[in-house]
């Protein structure tokens, strides 16, 4: 009873009568918003769009669906020959999967972190995510000359978990 | 055959009540409840609330917006929302109808008279009052996408641009989509980047014009979607294809036009 | 020491010198009506509570869209 009665206070509200800061990311601080979200008058076009910029707009895209369509045949031979594949076939699928989630993270950020609201802090949460990227790919070169690489990693947590089970 | 059957039914059972005169007793009231979101710009400082209607569905139209108008007119006129021609062909009357977005006057009631029905506004976006949503930025973004014939010549009969039948299949499933804000205001991305991402009905009214073999302004079509905001926030959630009242697929429409700009 | 006024009383109080702005481009005669107009319209919802943070998000909107509709140059008077 109480629960559905909190459920529909909870649906009923729109977006008229949700305040501004529910919408947003609280400890990030935030520009001003046009009125309603329109600019200009009503019978004007919305804003322009931006000069076209392909490194912006197909790019990330194409990379994603190419190192998607990548990563079924990487992966697949990594499991069917149950982890034992050559270093430069590890290498390569430890770098698409990287890239891939790059580019993942990157939409992530522009979809709820976008410079028209959060301003600054858009180009800060893209640094740090270059960054990480950064310490991902130095990680992956230690990985692939120093240990088994990716799929060792993989077959030693699977090998583990398995051992775990059996104490049980 | 059916409804010729119901037809006759109906004639038998006028002719029965003219007949005799003794009163045919009064079929048993279908009560439905409809629970139906109110907020009056009147009074701002209210908080919308959601507010019960009773109906009876023996002397009402079988869709919702027969209901909601004979809420309008019976119980409560303050009642608002935008409705014109009752057949799926205008796009006003679109709502979120037991959690779904579609267009009233296409939307049967459901008969079964226990279960509540709840009607909102379309999701995520600003209301004027009741039932009725702001859709400025909306038209806004359709009017961007420049939604006209653009030539540089103009036919040597100075008649009609012509099209083959093949070239004029392509338009089929997207011309004939009407504006009712359905799918936009489904689609999880356009709730959080309105203002820049321009959701699935302009982008397939995009399209739309992006195929159309007359046009010959292709290039700066695309070039108006390549940048990170305006098309590419889509992610093939494909709300907008579920949600169409009129069985359109925007969500495929989408595709191709990142498939144009991809090999472009 | 004067009290700190937060970021949506300030928008508030810009939106009311924006309207101040636009009444005093009107004709003189009929600058007097605008300003009455806007001092009834802001100090109906005086007494809205501070915290009440969507209805007065809701009507710098309203504020704002009828700002822009009584400043276009047509509009010469207003009762």
């Amino acid at each position: 009873m109480f629960s559905k009665g909190l459920f529909q206070s909870q649906a009923i509200r729109a977006l008229h009568s949700t305040s501004k800061r529910s919408l947003t990311i609280p400890f990030l601080s935030t520009l001003p918003q046009n009125p309603g979200g329109v600019k200009g008058d009503v019978n004007d076009a919305c804003l322009p769009p931006p000069s076209p910029d392909r490194l912006h707009g197909s790019v990330p895209w194409d990379v994603e669906r190419v190192s998607a369509v990548a990563l079924i045949p990487l992966v697949g031979s990594a499991l069917a020959s149950g982890g034992d594949v050559s270093v430069v076939a590890d290498s390569i699928l430890a770098t698409v999967l990287l890239g891939h989630v790059y580019v993942g993270f990157q939409s992530c950020i522009i979809d709820y972190i976008p410079t028209r609201v959060y301003g600054k802090n858009h180009n800060y949460a893209m640094y740090l995510l270059t960054l990480g990227s950064l310490f991902a790919g130095v990680g992956i070169y230690k990985l692939e000359t120093e240990e088994n690489g990716l799929t060792g990693v993989v077959q030693k947590l699977w090998t583990a978990s398995n051992h775990s089970e059996e104490k049980k | 055959m059916m409804m010729s059957g119901l037809l006759k039914k109906n004639v038998g059972r006028a002719v029965f009540r003219r007949g005799l005169a003794s009163e045919v007793a009064p079929a048993a009231p279908k009560m439905k409840t409809f629970k139906i979101y109110r907020w009056s710009p009147d009074k701002p400082a209210e908080k919308p609330k959601l507010q019960e209607f009773q109906v009876d569905l023996n002397n009402c139209g079988p869709m919702i917006l027969d209901a909601l108008l004979k809420i309008k007119d019976e119980q409560d006129a303050t009642l608002t929302l935008r409705r014109s021609c009752r057949e799926g062909i205008c796009g006003s009357c679109a709502m979120n109808i037991g959690g779904r977005n579609t267009l009233a006057c296409l939307c049967k009631i459901d008969p079964d008279t226990s279960k509540q029905t709840k009607i909102y506004p379309l999701p995520h976006m600003y209301i004027v009052k009741d039932l009725v949503p702001d859709l400025t930025q909306f038209y806004q973004q359709y009017k961007s996408v420049q939604p006209y014939l653009q030539r540089k010549s103009v036919p040597e009969d100075g008649k009609e641009n012509l099209q083959s039948i093949a070239d004029r299949k392509k338009l089929d499933g997207l011309y004939e989509c009407i504006l009712c804000a359905c799918c936009s205001t489904a689609c999880p991305s356009y709730w959080w980047n309105q203002e820049q991402y321009l959701g699935p009905a302009v982008l397939m009214q995009a399209y739309r014009w992006l195929v159309d073999s007359r046009d010959q302004a292709s290039t700066m079509r695309k070039e108006m979607l390549q940048n990170s905001m305006s098309l590419y926030r889509c992610h093939t959630i494909m709300n907008c294809t579920r949600t169409c009242p009129k069985g359109l697929n925007p969500g495929k429409a989408i595709a191709e036009i990142k498939k144009a700009l991809a090999t472009d | 020491m004067a009290k700190r006024i937060s970021g949506l009383q300030r928008e508030v109080l810009q939106v009311y010198r924006h309207c101040i702005r636009a009444a005093h481009r009107k004709p003189l005669t009929n600058q007097p009506n605008f300003v009455r107009y806007i001092r009834t319209e802001f100090s109906k919802y005086r007494d809205i509570s501070r915290k009440d943070f969507s209805t007065i998000e809701h009507l710098l909107r309203v504020g704002n869209r009828r700002l822009k509709m009584y400043s276009a140059s047509e509009v010469k008077d207003i009762h």
